[in-house]
């Protein structure tokens, strides 16, 4: 049986004998929110390899603006989450607890915490015991809780706005690192204009009431400047003046996502 | 990657051995049992330090129908795709192509109703993982993805 199950189950290296896709199975790629935006983990993970950046200088926990707008907290707790990974990369204990513990306070705000409220104990035991692997997984698993919760309570526009924070709060921290430490292998992982073209089409389908507020408004400007910086010059490695650019205008979107609205203030 | 082959093997062996028992024909709506297959397999690469992505993708093949699913991946990192269907599907393959729909090399790995394809990318960007029913008939599956 072993001899049998040996031969029948050995990877088959190489390429197999396989045909250029057509235009019309071209037309039909699915896209979802949950596989198709890579985690900030996974970013880092390469940055990693790409680079040795110290972790523990670029943690630096985004404190919760004291808003109403339920989009703004939707943004602002997926910029926690890719805080999370970060605190995580930085093997920081006490500041993945901490963001453990923002991400489920903002998440109580949006009425989302009772499913969750497990999570973030999860989290706070994973830090305790310096179980960093897991802590990445935990995470994921507890921002795609917080989007199942939204979803089912109908608001879906929320998931969306979790998954730009995330997203975009991750491209702060990495772009503002290599350019600081330039070096094309690690510019090459900013050009993602396949992810920045698939979040503006998810703004773009959510309400006017959602898509009109000031962080949204801001949030889709800012994207609309990134895939411009990263959609040029196509097959070669963004430049360090690119690289700083993005770096601006990735801070300035945070700042907004982070900051109490003038009308609230 | 390739000395995955045995931690596959290990991984895939209490599957296997599972489905040499008797097992209720699922419905086409159960996609539970797809996504647990798939799971299972993608926790023999956990043990070569790959994470499983908590999302996953799930739906139903038809013979002739594969299906496209666009991921983005960095230079620099490795990725499994692991993907399962249900009876009455028999047979499945996982590809994965460039975002032009040219086909990159890959690891591959098939067993009944289980597959995976391994992939590290030289360049970051958009690539497609295409899931095929090869034999059988109409069933519900899911693919989930690991990286390191």
């Amino acid at each position: 049986m072993m001899l049998s199950l040996v031969a029948s189950v050995g990877l088959m290296g190489g390429l197999q004998a396989q045909s250029v896709l057509t235009k019309q199975q071209l037309a039909g790629i699915a896209r979802l929110d949950s596989l198709t935006i890579p985690t900030p983990g996974e970013f880092f993970v390469a940055m990693d390899k790409a680079g040795q950046p110290n972790w523990t200088q670029l943690f630096s926990s985004q404190s919760a603006a004291l808003t109403s707008s339920r989009e703004q907290m939707a943004l602002m707790l997926g910029v926690l989450v890719a805080d999370g990974y970060i605190a995580v990369e930085a093997q920081d204990s006490q500041g993945v607890k901490n963001t453990g513990k923002d991400i489920i306070n903002l998440a109580k705000k949006l009425n989302v915490s009772q499913s969750i409220l497990g999570r973030g104990n999860s989290i706070s035991d994973f830090a305790e015991n310096n179980d960093w692997a897991v802590l990445r997984e935990e995470l994921e698993a507890t921002q795609n809780e917080v989007k199942l919760a939204m979803a089912e309570q109908k608001d879906d526009s929320l998931v969306t706005l979790v998954t730009v924070g995330a997203w975009v709060r991750g491209m702060q921290v990495a772009s503002g690192y290599i350019a600081s430490n330039y070096s094309p292998e690690l510019a090459e992982l900013l050009r993602q204009p396949s992810i920045v073209q698939f979040l503006l089409g998810q703004l773009a389908k959510l309400p006017e009431k959602n898509r009109a507020t000031s962080q949204v408004v801001a949030v889709t400007g800012g994207l609309e400047a990134v895939l411009k910086i990263v959609s040029a010059d196509p097959g070669q490695p963004l430049s360090s003046e690119a690289v700083s650019t993005l770096s601006a205008a990735m801070a300035g979107v945070v700042k907004m996502i982070a900051e109490v609205p003038k009308e609230e203030s | 990657m390739k000395n995955l082959a045995l931690i596959v093997l290990m991984g895939v062996c209490a599957s296997a051995f599972a489905q040499e028992a008797p097992t209720p024909a699922p419905t086409v709506s159960d996609s539970p049992l797809a996504r647990s297959h798939a799971l299972e397999l993608a926790g023999a690469f956990a043990n070569d330090g790959y994470k499983v992505r908590d999302g996953f993708w799930s739906g139903t093949l038809e013979l002739g129908k594969p299906l496209l699913l666009e991921v983005n991946l960095f230079a620099g990192n490795e990725y499994w795709f692991s993907g399962a269907a249900t009876n009455p599907a028999r047979k499945i393959a996982v590809k994965v192509f460039d975002a032009k729909g040219k086909p990159v090399e890959t690891e591959l790995y098939a067993e009944i109703a289980t597959a995976a394809a391994g992939f590290a990318p030289v360049m970051s960007g958009p690539y497609l993982v295409q899931i095929e029913l090869m034999d059988g008939e109409k069933a519900p599956f899911c693919l989930v993805y690991s990286y390191k």
